[in-house]
């Protein structure tokens, strides 16, 4: 096969309660891959309950109306399956891959929690996972090396009560302020049928298991859900905007984020083959320059994130012990300047698209990975096809095209800029 | 799921289903193990392919006898930077050149200098694996080496491994297995430390490649979208003139392994952390341990699972800690067993006590049926998933050829499990496993940590974190 034909046949309908499916049948493993997205994330939530989107994915494994406590993870890992769930700015998912032969099991699973979750919640499951939440957030911010940079990043580049501002693990305070009530309501707002997809991925019969998917959800009706926050849009009046922030680090790190095309956004490929471009690969932009010819960085990255309402271009560099975060920024300030002002040549894009074009492969060679992309095209994009569109999406992107995206991006007042320093040391990154 | 009668109707009624209980199981459809063709060629190397045409990708893994055991004692991290360095220039080429020309090709290329083996990693698009073939040959075979890359590479290697420092659960490991294998190679990281490091030099990288990077014990996996055949000769007119290199056993040494130490905390101070990082480990098993799959299912039902024995207790019943797991690192020489977890720091020295109390009980007594059902289901029925892909597959086929595994081993692995039984789990951690011998390791505020940990297990011996500013 080339890897000009890859295509991922799928088939989409819509229950009479307005849940999406989507099925895709791949038979070549004796594998399913269950995989249920609700269009809920951290921007949904309101003031004082940051993180809660994410509590309440934690609570969501905590057994429901049939599920006792503890079995949802214990039936599924007794079946030789895996499962787990994430949360985002926008959307939140479940999933299970499982043998095959055991679809039923997961559609049981998925739809009790979806239609009899809150007549099993209690306040000790909800203390109990507060505990975890606040250890995950201690674990995998706190207590991690330049672990608080994004969401301080975020709170710079967006302005007050932007939905986009906090981080989706959330705030301590608010970890505490969590109610069994605010459980109860957020589920009755947001785990409607009607604001979900469900993918069924794998060695199934499409149609066999359309019919499993309407038993299992069919009866829950649909209900009236919130509006979408309104997210606005930050521009170029708002400015440059800077930050300092201490950490328990040996070496400055510079952290951009640039305010760029979202998901959504008819330049989003662009702006991805822009980032590899800067940073993707020894032979990148960023990395040529900064850690082997200047070798004033560790290492650097730059990436774009696929998010609903809004565009972030970031760019991460780690100093070299006795490089100053000022003279880094500037170094990397440097490297992004020409390509602003001048564009990629053809030979940088080619490489980008070869990569992208093998990325896009390898992030969907298996049906968990498919089921997630379905997943996230649905409720990002309202467009499961897109899926096999992106392949000529990114083939198509052209020099100009990155060109442009890089002009309008990488400009000064679309950028927030973050210096992480050792505690104790100066903004410049020199010992007190 | 029952037949396409009934059920495949259209517009099932609503409420059909039975919710009262979990839905049993259709019939397992089997996993069709992917078929394997071998070729050897004249200077030794193996040529081991498994077609698989879904996609047009391809995962090429070159296992080189070239680990960290293999390494002459006092140069600890030579496979690590010998691995580095592999890309900085090779075949004439310089370094930015070799960069570009692996950048064009879009494929990823990743070397991976463990304990027993170096793997060169290449996944690639098949419309270009005569290129990437090209590639791949020219930085395992033809590393220039150059004075100024050596020196270069190292310095990021040392600065990599002093920001190590500040990651509390890197160090918390560093900490265990010093102190369950002392001067064994196992003792300190497969990538070697500052003091080894920093001596490296072109010379000992230049001569490392030379013994080390040969066909000889040499073995190329190749998956995805390839025709046997016809890789057969692409790699043959790439590797099939390769010489060098020495044949396994190596000249490494890595020690012997110690005796047992005594149960002792070890607390490495590291102000105002947010969490105690906590490991506590002691020699397991080799990979060819006779009670191999028994220790699997053990470890699964102590933590190895989400379901397992110290996860459901320090996360699910006191909500503690993120997650809690152990496992058994196994190796060509009995590698580690480890637990860890990271708690809040009040409650660090009863975490550990627990841990220790949860490893101590399974000890006691057999696990219980439903345990056993769990563990062995959880091992058996989750291998057609990780016969998924191309790079899944290539990564089987790897521990198939550094272990020594016979042919149908994963034919045969269901019916190993499904013969494993309490009892022989019972005795099997009892041979391995001894609570009042495990080192343990807490790496976290000292000040907040030290009175606790003495409270509950007596002498504590606290060090300072290394290298800190």
């Amino acid at each position: 096969m080339h890897s000009d034909s890859v295509r991922f046949d799928f088939e989409e309908r819509v229950l009479d309660n307005g849940l999406r499916v989507i099925l895709h049948q791949d038979r070549s493993t004796p594998v399913v891959a269950v995989h249920l997205m609700y269009h809920v994330g951290s921007k949904n939530e309101r003031p004082g309950r940051t993180g809660f989107a994410h509590l309440f994915e934690h609570l969501l494994f905590q057994g429901s109306g049939h599920v006792p406590k503890g079995e949802h993870f214990r039936l599924i890992q007794r079946a030789g399956g895996t499962l787990n769930g994430s949360t985002w700015f926008d959307r939140t998912n479940y999933f299970e891959v499982i043998p095959s032969n055991e679809l039923d099991l997961a559609l049981w699973l998925e739809s009790d929690r979806m239609g009899f979750f809150d007549e099993a919640i209690t306040q000790e499951k909800l203390d109990n996972q507060r505990g975890v939440v606040k250890n995950e957030r201690r674990q995998s911010y706190e207590n991690r090396p330049y672990g608080l940079a994004f969401e301080t990043l975020l709170e710079h580049a967006y302005p007050e009560g932007h939905p986009y501002r906090h981080p989706t693990i959330g705030y301590m305070d608010d970890l505490d302020a969590a109610s069994l009530e605010d459980v109860h309501a957020f589920f009755r707002s947001y785990y409607a049928p009607n604001n979900a997809v469900l993918v069924l991925a794998g060695d199934i019969d499409p149609d066999e298991a359309l019919d499993r998917a309407r038993a299992y959800f069919e009866e829950f009706p649909s209900r009236s859900v919130p509006a979408p926050p309104v997210v606005p849009r930050v521009g170029d009046e708002r400015g440059e905007r800077r930050a300092v922030l201490g950490d328990a680090v040996q070496v400055p790190r510079v952290y951009a984020l640039f305010h760029a095309p979202s998901f959504n956004d008819a330049d989003f490929e662009a702006s991805d083959v822009l980032t590899g471009v800067l940073a993707e690969g020894k032979s990148s932009r960023l990395h040529r320059k900064l850690v082997y010819e200047r070798q004033v960085a560790a290492e650097v990255q730059c990436f774009t994130w696929p998010l609903e309402s809004v565009g972030m271009l970031i760019v991460v560099a780690t100093a070299r012990p006795g490089v100053a975060a000022t003279d880094l920024e500037a170094e990397v300030l440097d490297v992004l300047g020409p390509v602003c002002d001048a564009g990629v040549s053809e030979d940088e894009l080619t490489g980008a698209r070869n990569r992208a074009r093998r990325s896009l492969v390898s992030r969907l060679n298996s049906v968990g990975d498919r089921a997630d992309a379905f997943a996230d095209a649905v409720i990002l994009r309202d467009d499961p096809e897109y899926v096999n569109r992106a392949f000529d999406r990114y083939e198509a992107v052209t020099a100009d095209e990155v060109a442009r995206v890089a002009a309008n991006v990488l400009r000064p007042a679309r950028r927030t800029v973050l210096h992480v320093v050792p505690r104790g040391a100066d903004a410049e990154g020199r010992a007190a | 799921m029952t037949g396409t009668g009934e059920a495949g109707a259209r517009g099932a009624p609503a409420g059909s289903v039975d919710r009262s209980g979990a839905p049993s199981a259709g019939p397992l459809r089997p996993l069709t193990l992917p078929e394997l063709r071998r070729f050897e060629f004249t200077n030794g190397l193996r040529l081991i392919v498994a077609e698989d045409h879904q996609l047009p990708e391809v995962s090429l893994r070159l296992v080189l006898e070239a680990g960290a055991t293999a390494e002459p004692r006092g140069q600890e991290g030579v496979a690590e930077l010998t691995g580095r360095l592999l890309t900085e220039g090779a075949a004439g080429r310089s370094a930015g050149e070799v960069a570009s020309w692996l950048d064009r090709l879009g494929a990823g290329f990743s070397v991976s200098a463990g304990y027993d083996v170096s793997i060169l990693s290449l996944h690639t698009l098949s419309d270009v694996l005569e290129g990437a073939l090209d590639f791949l040959a020219a930085v395992a075979r033809h590393p220039s080496f150059e004075p100024a890359e050596v020196e270069r590479v190292r310095g990021e290697r040392l600065d990599e491994i002093d920001r190590d420092l500040d990651r509390p659960e890197v160090v918390a490991d560093s900490a265990l297995i010093r102190a369950v294998y002392g001067g064994h190679r196992y003792g300190t990281p497969a990538a070697g430390d500052r003091p080894t490091v920093e001596r490296l030099g072109r010379e000992q990288v230049a001569a490392f490649h030379r013994r080390r990077y040969g066909p000889s014990g040499a073995a190329l996996v190749a998956c995805g979208a390839v025709d046997a055949a016809a890789l057969r000769d692409a790699v043959e007119a790439r590797f099939g003139d390769w010489t060098g290199g020495e044949a396994f056993p190596s000249d490494g040494a890595p020690g012997a392994i110690g005796a047992p130490v005594p149960g002792s905390v070890l607390l490495v101070d590291r102000p105002s952390s947010a969490q105690a990082e906590i490991r506590l480990g002691t020699v397991g098993a080799a990979y060819a341990d006779a009670a191999f799959f028994e220790l699997l299912v053990g470890n699964a039902i102590l933590g190895g699972l989400f379901n397992s024995r110290v996860n459901m207790n320090l996360r699910e019943e006191r909500g503690w800690t993120y997650g809690a797991r152990t496992s058994f690192h196994f190796r060509r020489e009995a590698g580690p067993f480890v637990g860890q977890t990271a708690v809040e720091t009040g409650v660090a020295a009863e975490a550990l006590s627990e841990f220790l109390r949860e490893t101590a009980q399974l000890l006691e007594e057999a696990p219980g049926e439903d345990e056993m059902e769990l563990a062995r289901n959880s091992l058996v029925l989750s291998l057609p998933r990780q016969f998924e892909t191309a790079s899944q597959v290539s990564s089987k086929l790897v521990t198939q050829v550094v272990y020594d595994l016979p042919n149908d081993y994963w034919a045969r692995y269901r019916a190993r499990i499904e013969a494993v039984t309490a009892s022989g789990v019972l005795e099997a951690l009892r041979g391995h496993l001894d609570p009042a011998e495990m080192a343990q390791v807490v790496v976290g505020d000292a000040g907040a940590l030290e009175g606790d940990l003495e409270g509950r297990f007596g002498d504590v011996d606290v060090r300072a974190g290394a290298g800190r500013a």
